[in-house]
């Protein structure tokens, strides 16, 4: 039915008393989420929008039996709140906010593939199980039930795909932001595993960026195991060369990480490249997705 | 961030890496002053921050005073790479036998921070990565380690280079690793690296470009900050908290995300030009979107405006509360269409038709930018022969 989150999802949402955290509560618990706890180290037993907050991650994961948390937490923070999380015993993460420190997302990689544990992000939008719930601040109006997977580096652009599926009336099975920075918590070709062996994905799509060399990496993975369609949108094809477009990881040096390189990688692994978004509905038509 | 040659250097000296004698100037004079301290032949660079200077002209060699006074006359008065040269780094010239690459990076993939060493130094090393990639040898580090001497012995023995250089090589691989981290560097280069006639190791060259999402807990001084970027609509950008990169078109775009503004910029090229990328990020409220309005109307010439937000961090009708508000105070007569989907969308579409926005419901961004066409035609093919600015 999904990947990553499913029934059993007990998700706390750390820096809930904050303004973005607390807004984005009520967003995921209006879409059904079961939000089960929120920690703000100093805020313990006050409630944000009935749900309680708790002091520690230990705490709320013993008082609600949580085992995801979603992050709302200061950049500066982050790094410490993440190695508290994975020390609680949650095993799926996802980290929303951006501009936190490259030498600490290689910390946080580091710790969280040494214990087991799935994460997300920096700068995602996060997860979102259409008509089940989400972890993450995706606008569920966009989203509709069905059975494709969108797998995107870019938090809009992952609606955008969405939203044209859903206008022609092509659901999806999983929605997954990666995250948008130079070093991520978990490669594309991660996600593209847990689409590949899940039973009610049919086919994925990649939207991918220009910057950095994950469609490349991931179009190894594709062409070698995937058995399932794939089709791939890459932005920025009119990125001047140097220049950061908005995302870190967004940025062509040189003659590494163009739209065409990711193109020609893509294409020599049977993925099929869409030139702009809105072919997204042909090609879901021509595969007869639903 | 990256930072200047001399800033770069002037790091490395400090952290024991051997560099040239040097001294920056910005007058003539004062270039004559230096080399004379140094003594000739000197090697002027201009100071601007862009890659493959040297072959774009910027530096230069000078063997007495009137071959200075020529050469840095040139580098003043000209650009590099569409740069006006403010600064010139004058260094004295040594005696090389052969040139390196060392360089570190962080790899996105394995999320660890690898050394790279290529026995072709002084070319580009991506170019090398093409060409020749068995004269490159890279070992990742794991983060939590750090560096160690055998990692150095293990890239001389890839790139079969003599065992004897094991000790310079193995200190310059550390200080460098321990600058890129002290200084949250996501790139630090040394490109050439020489070898010179008495067999000691220096670094030509300096670069080192510091991860802006650690810039406030780097401890160094880091004047002008803002004043580094050159363009004036891009430090606008920079000043309001927005990402704006300058280009050549006359469409204005504002977008709620780099990947929507990426796709924007790349569907409103099928037929137009963007003038700008403007990317919001999270933090959208009326007054952000009122100085985005402000920022993209600075440009002249704008034939209309696309505005692409999408409601899931961002409250979009705070947002277009800010549109409207700059439209009429500012009698704002070209066509301006927008997108805004999610949260709070019918409310966002309402305040943006009351002030003659055209909001298109849609989803797919060709839709909207359709629309945009249909308004403002095709334009010119050129719109004028502005210099694209470059980093």
């Amino acid at each position: 039915m999904s990947i990553l989150m499913n029934d059993s999802t007990r998700v706390i949402v750390q820096g809930i008393t904050g303004r973005i955290g607390s807004a984005q509560t009520h967003w995921m618990l209006d879409y059904g989420t079961r939000v089960v706890g929120g920690v703000t180290p100093g805020k313990g037993g006050t409630t944000v929008e009935g749900v309680p907050v708790f002091n520690s991650v230990l705490e709320a994961v013993k008082e609600t039996g949580a085992n995801a948390s979603v992050f709302f937490v200061p950049a500066a923070f982050v790094l410490d709140a993440f190695l508290e999380t994975i020390d609680a015993g949650i095993k799926l993460i996802v980290i929303v906010p951006e501009h936190i420190p490259v030498k600490d997302v290689l910390k946080m990689r580091s710790y969280a593939s040494e214990k087991g544990v799935f994460a997300l992000g920096p700068t995602t939008p996060g997860i979102l199980v259409p008509g089940m719930g989400k972890m993450g601040i995706m606008p569920a109006s966009l989203f509709a039930p069905g059975r494709v997977g969108i797998i995107s580096r870019s938090g809009t652009l992952s609606y955008e795909f969405a939203g044209i599926l859903s206008e022609n009336n092509v659901g999806q099975s999983t929605v997954v932001g990666m995250g948008a920075d130079p070093v991520v918590l978990r490669n594309l070709a991660d996600i593209l595993e847990l689409f590949e062996n899940d039973k009610d994905t049919d086919a994925v799509i990649v939207v991918g960026e220009v910057g950095g060399e994950q469609e490349e990496k991931a179009a190894g993975f594709i062409g070698r195991q995937m058995t399932k369609p794939v089709a791939a949108y890459i932005a920025g094809r009119y990125s001047p060369q140097g220049k950061k477009m908005g995302h870190a990881g967004a940025i062509v040096r040189g003659s590494a990480g163009t739209v065409t390189g990711k193109h020609e990688a893509l294409r020599a692994a049977g993925v099929e490249v869409l030139e702009t978004p809105i072919h997204v509905a042909k090609w879901a038509k021509k595969n007869k997705l639903k | 961030m990256r930072l200047h040659e001399y800033e770069a250097l002037d790091i490395f000296e400090h952290n024991r890496i051997p560099v040239p004698r040097r001294g920056l100037v910005d007058t003539m004079h004062e270039a004559l002053h230096v080399a004379g301290e140094i003594g000739y032949p000197v090697i002027l660079k201009a100071q601007v921050l862009v890659g493959g200077r040297g072959l774009a002209g910027g530096i230069k060699t000078a063997s007495t005073p009137d071959e200075l006074k020529e050469v840095a006359d040139a580098l003043f008065t000209s650009e590099v790479k569409g740069m006006q040269v403010r600064k010139i780094l004058v260094c004295e010239k040594v005696d090389i036998e052969q040139e390196f690459y060392l360089g570190m990076t962080v790899d996105g993939y394995s999320g660890k921070p690898v050394i790279v060493v290529s026995t072709e130094g002084g070319v580009l090393i991506e170019e090398t990565a093409m060409t020749s990639p068995e004269k490159i040898a890279a070992i990742h580090i794991d983060p939590s380690f750090g560096y160690y001497p055998y990692q150095a012995r293990s890239l001389l023995r890839i790139l079969g280079l003599e065992q004897k250089l094991i000790t310079p090589w193995s200190d310059i691989i550390g200080q460098l690793y321990n600058i890129a981290i002290r200084y949250e560097a996501l790139i630090a280069e040394i490109n050439p690296l020489a070898v010179l006639t008495n067999g000691g190791l220096m670094a030509i060259d300096a670069v080192l470009e510091v991860d802006d999402s650690a810039l406030s807990r780097v401890r160094f001084p880091l004047p002008d900050r803002v004043d580094r970027i050159e363009n004036p609509l891009e430090r606008r950008g920079r000043e309001i908290g927005v990402t704006y990169v300058d280009l050549n078109g006359d469409i204005g775009l504002i977008s709620s995300g780099a990947g929507l503004g990426m796709a924007s910029m790349d569907i409103i090229g099928q037929k137009m030009r963007p003038a700008n990328f403007l990317e919001t990020g999270g933090g959208i409220t009326a007054d952000l979107m009122y100085r985005c309005m402000e920022l993209i109307m600075m440009k002249p010439d704008l034939r209309g405006i696309f505005i692409n937000v999408y409601g899931g961090i961002n409250p979009i009708h705070e947002g277009a509360k800010g549109v409207i508000r700059y439209m009429k105070e500012h009698n704002v007569k070209i066509p301006i269409v927008a997108k805004a989907l999610g949260n709070r969308q019918e409310e966002t579409w309402e305040i943006f038709r009351s002030g003659g926005v055209h909001v298109v419901t849609e989803v797919a961004t060709e839709k909207a930018v359709e629309v945009l066409y249909k308004l403002v035609g095709p334009g010119k093919k050129d719109s004028g022969n502005r210099k694209q600015p470059r980093p």
